[in-house]
């Protein structure tokens, strides 16, 4: 954590971190939706369509990280993997989708694997 | 451990088309009129007279200077909390300075607090009205209907959750009923709600009810029944205890740090 101090002499804009995480937390509701369309078409059941779930949105997490965050990170001078230039924790952009989309994700495996398989 | 076999049950598949489907579309579409009722229902931000306006706006600008102290030189500080400090003690920007020291009014009996909870009665109202409605519309049309599998299984405790109305003992617990389809429909539609109205909306009861739990820190700063004069002379002794320094201390060493790297 920088010090206050630090913080002072370079701000963090309150209004853009609310944006990015609001951003962040649209697309991991809609990807969650998406991964459970995806799940129940294939059928997937119990432990394979949490598996599912969960790669898919460390996936997501990741593409997150490589296409928008990580070119300007790492040219800032952050070490890999790590958010802090546009998020608050590490938490949020990693798990923060497994915790959001998780309602999203069962909702709509359920009604396409009823529709589907059922 | 012996192998269950796998329960199958033949289903009409016109069960979807007048069960799932309408249970589906209702939810959202009252998802979509809460947000808009919510939206026409929001009540004006009351406009106050100038001293009410006068003292809020001193308290706020004796924080933010608190605050944003290291952006101001230290004689420009000074001067700040020296006005500030002898406004605040002085009672200068008090409504009615000639109430100072008197316990507050009791806040029922002002109708502007009443305001406040007539609003957040209209809010709750807006959530609980419809909910109610679907959920006996729900039991009196579709109760006893058998639609769907869930695609995970569960233990038997789920079973009087999910399976209410059908009076199966040996089912297996993963088949669920129009009810059950409808607390699902309220736990996961925020995607959709999302989707349709925007990351503002005031669809979701889930996100509503969490934000009356937080913190109302902010709400209740001038909220009825908070004495402005303690405000005042609290926030005259926070200004006292603050020590001043600059941002801008030692910024030539910075700088020299910086072009050296």
């Amino acid at each position: 954590m920088p010090s206050e101090r630090e913080l002072q002499i370079s701000p963090v804009v309150q209004e853009s971190l609310v944006h990015n995480t609001r951003t962040l937390y649209n697309l991991q509701s809609l990807t969650a939706s998406l991964f459970g369309v995806s799940a129940g078409i294939l059928g997937l059941e119990s432990y394979a369509g949490f598996l599912f779930y969960l790669v898919f949105s460390l996936l997501a997490a990741t593409l997150v990280y490589a296409l928008r965050v990580a070119p300007t990170s790492l040219a800032a001078g952050k070490p890999l993997l790590d958010t802090s230039r546009y998020f608050r924790g590490a938490y949020d952009v990693w798990a923060g989708g497994l915790m959001n989309g998780f309602a999203g994700f069962v909702l709509t495996w359920t009604l396409f694997y009823g529709l589907v398989r059922a | 451990m012996a192998q269950v076999p796998v329960q199958t049950i033949h289903r009409d598949p016109q069960l979807f088309y007048w069960i799932l489907f309408p249970i589906t579309i209702v939810m959202i579409l009252t998802g979509v009129l809460r947000h808009y009722a919510t939206v026409l229902m929001a009540s004006a931000p009351k406009k106050q007279d100038q001293k009410t306006t006068r003292e809020q706006r001193a308290l706020i600008h004796g924080i933010n200077v608190r605050g944003n102290f290291h952006v101001l030189s230290r004689p420009s500080f000074e001067t700040r909390r020296d006005a500030l400090t002898t406004a605040y003690e002085s009672g200068a920007y008090l409504k009615d300075p000639e109430n100072r020291g008197q316990p507050p009014p009791n806040p029922m009996s002002d109708p502007s607090a009443m305001e406040g909870m007539m609003g957040m009665m209209k809010n709750q109202m807006a959530m609980i009205v419809p909910n109610t409605l679907i959920m006996s519309w729900i039991n009196a049309f579709f109760s006893g209907y058998v639609i769907m599998k869930l695609p995970f299984p569960l233990t038997i405790k789920f079973k009087s959750m999910l399976q209410a109305g059908v009076a199966t003992r040996d089912m297996d617990p993963r088949w669920m009923s129009s009810i059950s389809w409808y607390f699902l429909c309220i736990f996961g539609l925020q995607a959709v709600f999302n989707f349709l109205l925007g990351s503002e909306n005031a669809a979701n009861q889930m996100a509503q009810q969490m934000n009356q739990m937080g913190p109302q820190g902010g709400a209740n700063m001038f909220g009825p029944g908070v004495d402005p004069n303690k405000q005042f002379l609290a926030e005259a002794e926070n200004l006292a205890v603050i020590e001043h320094y600059s941002v801008l201390d030692g910024v030539e060493q910075r700088l020299l740090e910086g072009i050296k790297a």
